[in-house]
């Protein structure tokens, strides 16, 4: 988590102190987690992302930055979360009255369409309630939160997942979920076999692309191919929109350099390089295998399948 | 926006991965689960694990679509709101006091324009009619104060032993020269946010809270009335210092303003007027400056003596639009050290406080929401998190150090917020400090 050092006292590690701290905090004995209860989930939670958040060169001992990890969490959010998925009376309550509503305004929001919006939240929120028993065993959605990002991000991205899931199934051969769990990504929209492209305008291009920030590409694919706005992505990334745009001038110049640079690097001469980059490729066949996916996507994240059958539709 | 080439977009789009060549089942090439894609939305990733996301994302068309759908609605309904609390960045004073006052203000929306255009008239005003003006007001409004600074920018302004010109401190009996300087504990120093308003020209109508600011200076001996019934604490750090400079020459000097604009939305920009010293001749000035602890006037009779007052940083902040109507869907979180606010029940989230460390907690009851972070740093707003005031909580002159972790409001903080709120913050070393004075003073348990 993006916080500092802390201090030498807290260093000392005295494991149990920090736990009762961190238990007290989320206030979850209100809702009848005891404290083994939780500490459990929090070394649940500990083992599915420590490794991705701890500086293996850090000379900091792990327990503190477990510690700290856990200090960054959404401690009472969790606690409500896990004890709604535990059946916990007052939770619910509690859940209900905080969510509720906000689960269809946050459906209304992502379908734009009251009909579908009422479908998605009601079937989100039997999701998180858990009546899809599976061996009389309620299991709920909400067991799957982890206090990383607010309970109430957690269920719009939840819920944005269904919706991509549910409702975009016609535009993919498979969903989300069963890609995840077979451990592969979405296929391409168009994935034709690699035909007559300039091999030579494809390499600088993916070497200028494979040069950028994973930021940058990111802005990049979201702008150009998503089509999302300044605002949107500036959101996202937690930027002002004229930084966006300034990042996207940016870029583009850039890569129009990078591009025209490795042409000439090949033995292009200027005006042949400029004629390369300026032919309209849109119609050419698309090489697939770029040196831009061999180059990344080498560190995600852990416990997929584990969240890929959490966040997925039971159904 | 600047086109790319089309290849870009090709290359781009190919850049996912290869269908045919099934990649060996691994976490690494799974989609980031809900609470990772909700935690880069909300910045609250370390850098590394955002890199990972951004690797996926930058491939992943599906994930990008999540993201931008679980963006909460656009803020349209709170964008002067979010244009405000962003200028509510901390830039606060180590007062060894809070005010834990009610503030209601009304900001009227000045900008640098009207900023200038104040100065100037200020100024124009001082040398056109020095003899009628009696005081020009600088009255003080925002009492956010800008960071710490060293003990020894303590009393700067009575300190100055202009021996120009004893000036008579006959005329009227507060109207001499008094210069006032709350020198209670030498930690606080005096960064000012102020408005700066140019006599009643540009003088929107302020609910001045009446321990923090004194933007009343028309009343001399209002003053004296304001400052015995400010709160203990300051009281009775003003009294030495009056006495002892009452026949001082004071110098003013209005020399650093720091004006710290909130434009409509790119984060807060701090905007340093270092421009001529605003130097007041015979005119009689009475200028005030507040912050927590620390408060300075010098009222100057026009006379022969030549006085400046001089305040170091006097920080100006002009939060645009009066709030008045927020609502009562106030939301908080903490995001990335960053305390956020909601005005739509959760709906769309806007910067309200960051502060040099990184916050760890908040709570809130009504108007009241107080937050801590890393290295004892705790704030307090008692208006929705339109303004704040930096608390630090010490016992005998033992400040608290380590980082707050949790805060607890007990007990009804409501209406009178002087009334019996316990205030309970739970420390990083395990230390419980309680007040239940609205943070004056403090007991650890």
């Amino acid at each position: 988590m993006p916080r500092g050092g802390m201090p030498k006292s807290a260093q000392s590690g005295h494991a149990a102190d920090v736990a009762a701290a961190l238990y007290q905090r989320s206030g979850a004995a209100a809702y009848g987690v005891s404290a083994v209860q939780f500490t459990a989930i929090l070394d649940e939670i500990l083992r599915k992302y420590l490794s991705y958040n701890s500086a293996p060169n850090s000379a900091r001992a792990p327990a503190e930055q477990k510690a700290e990890f856990c200090a960054g969490l959404r401690l009472e959010e969790l606690a409500l979360a896990r004890a709604c998925a535990a059946g916990n009376e007052r939770a619910w309550q509690d859940f209900i009255s905080r969510y509720r509503r906000k689960l269809h305004s946050m459906a209304l929001h992502i379908t734009r369409d009251g009909t579908h919006a009422a479908e998605l939240a009601d079937s989100l929120f039997a999701d998180l309630y858990g009546v899809n028993a599976r061996d009389g065993v309620r299991s709920s959605k909400l067991a799957s939160y982890t206090g990383r990002g607010s309970l109430e991000g957690w269920l719009r991205t939840v819920m944005a997942q269904e919706f991509i899931n549910r409702y975009r199934k016609q535009k993919r051969t498979v969903s989300l979920d069963e890609q995840a769990e077979e451990g592969m990504q979405f296929a391409a929209a168009v994935p034709e076999p690699a035909c007559a492209s300039d091999q030579r305008l494809e390499a600088a291009t993916d070497e200028a692309l494979a040069e950028l920030s994973s930021e940058d590409r990111f802005t990049l694919a979201s702008y150009y191919l998503d089509g999302r706005t300044l605002a949107e992505i500036a959101r996202t990334l937690g930027l002002h929109e004229s930084s966006v745009s300034r990042r996207l001038d940016r870029l583009s110049t850039g890569l129009r350099k990078r591009i025209l640079a490795g042409l000439r690097a090949q033995g292009m001469s200027h005006a042949q390089a400029t004629e390369a980059l300026e032919t309209d490729v849109r119609d050419l066949q698309l090489n697939l295998r770029s040196r831009l996916t061999q180059d990344s996507g080498a560190k995600t994240f852990p416990g997929r399948q584990v969240s890929a059958q959490d966040a997925g539709d039971p159904k | 926006m600047t086109e790319v080439p089309k290849i870009v977009y090709d290359r781009l789009r190919a850049a996912l991965p290869e269908p045919a060549l099934p990649e060996p089942a691994g976490p690494e090439r799974a989609h980031p689960d809900a609470d990772v894609l909700t935690a880069f939305a909300e910045q609250a990733l370390s850098a590394t694990e955002r890199d990972g996301v951004l690797e996926h994302l930058a491939l992943c068309e599906d994930c990008r679509e999540v993201i931008a759908l679980a963006l909460p609605a656009a803020d349209i309904v709170a964008a002067p709101l979010a244009a405000e609390t962003e200028a509510v960045r901390a830039t606060v004073s180590r007062a060894g006091a809070p005010a834990p006052h009610k503030l209601s203000f009304a900001w009227p929306s000045l900008r640098w324009a009207a900023l200038a255009a104040g100065i100037a008239v200020v100024a124009a005003v001082l040398l056109v009619r020095p003899g009628k003006l009696n005081q020009a007001t600088l009255p003080s409004v925002n009492p956010q104060v800008a960071t710490t600074a060293p003990p020894a920018s303590g009393p700067q302004i009575a300190s100055s032993p202009v021996p120009s010109s004893p000036i008579a401190s006959s005329s009227t009996n507060q109207s001499s020269v008094s210069a006032k300087t709350d020198e209670a504990p030498p930690t606080s120093e005096l960064r000012l946010s102020k408005k700066l308003k140019a006599g009643q020209v540009v003088t929107p109508s302020h609910q001045t809270e009446s321990g923090m600011l004194l933007a009343d200076n028309k009343k001399d001996s209002g003053l004296a009335d304001k400052l015995s019934a400010a709160p203990s604490p300051r009281a009775r750090a003003l009294d030495a210092p009056i006495v002892g400079r009452s026949t001082e020459a004071v110098e003013v000097s209005g020399a650093a303003v720091a004006v710290e604009v909130a434009p409509s939305a790119d984060g807060s920009l701090v905007a340093r007027n270092d421009a001529p010293a605003i130097e007041k001749a015979k005119p009689a000035l009475q200028e005030m400056d507040v912050n927590g602890l620390q408060k300075t006037q010098a009222a100057v009779v026009p006379g022969p003596a030549r006085s400046q007052a001089r305040n170091m940083m006097s920080a100006v902040k002009l939060a645009p639009t009066a709030s008045q109507t927020l609502t009562h869907n106030v939301a908080w979180a903490i995001a990335a050290g960053v305390l956020q606010r909601s005005l739509d029940s959760g709906q769309s989230w806007q910067n309200a406080l960051r502060a040099d460390h990184p916050l760890l907690c908040y709570a809130s009851h009504d108007d009241d929401v107080w937050t801590g972070g890393q290295a004892g740093a705790l704030f307090h707003s008692a208006n929705r998190g339109v303004t704040w005031v930096q608390v630090q909580p010490s016992i005998k002159a033992q400040p608290l150090s380590s980082d707050i972790t949790h805060i607890d409001l007990r007990g009804d903080v409501r209406g009178d917020v002087r009334g019996p709120a316990q205030i309970v913050l739970s420390t990083s070393n395990n230390e419980i400090w309680s007040s239940s004075d609205g943070g004056t003073t403090w007991e650890k348990k």
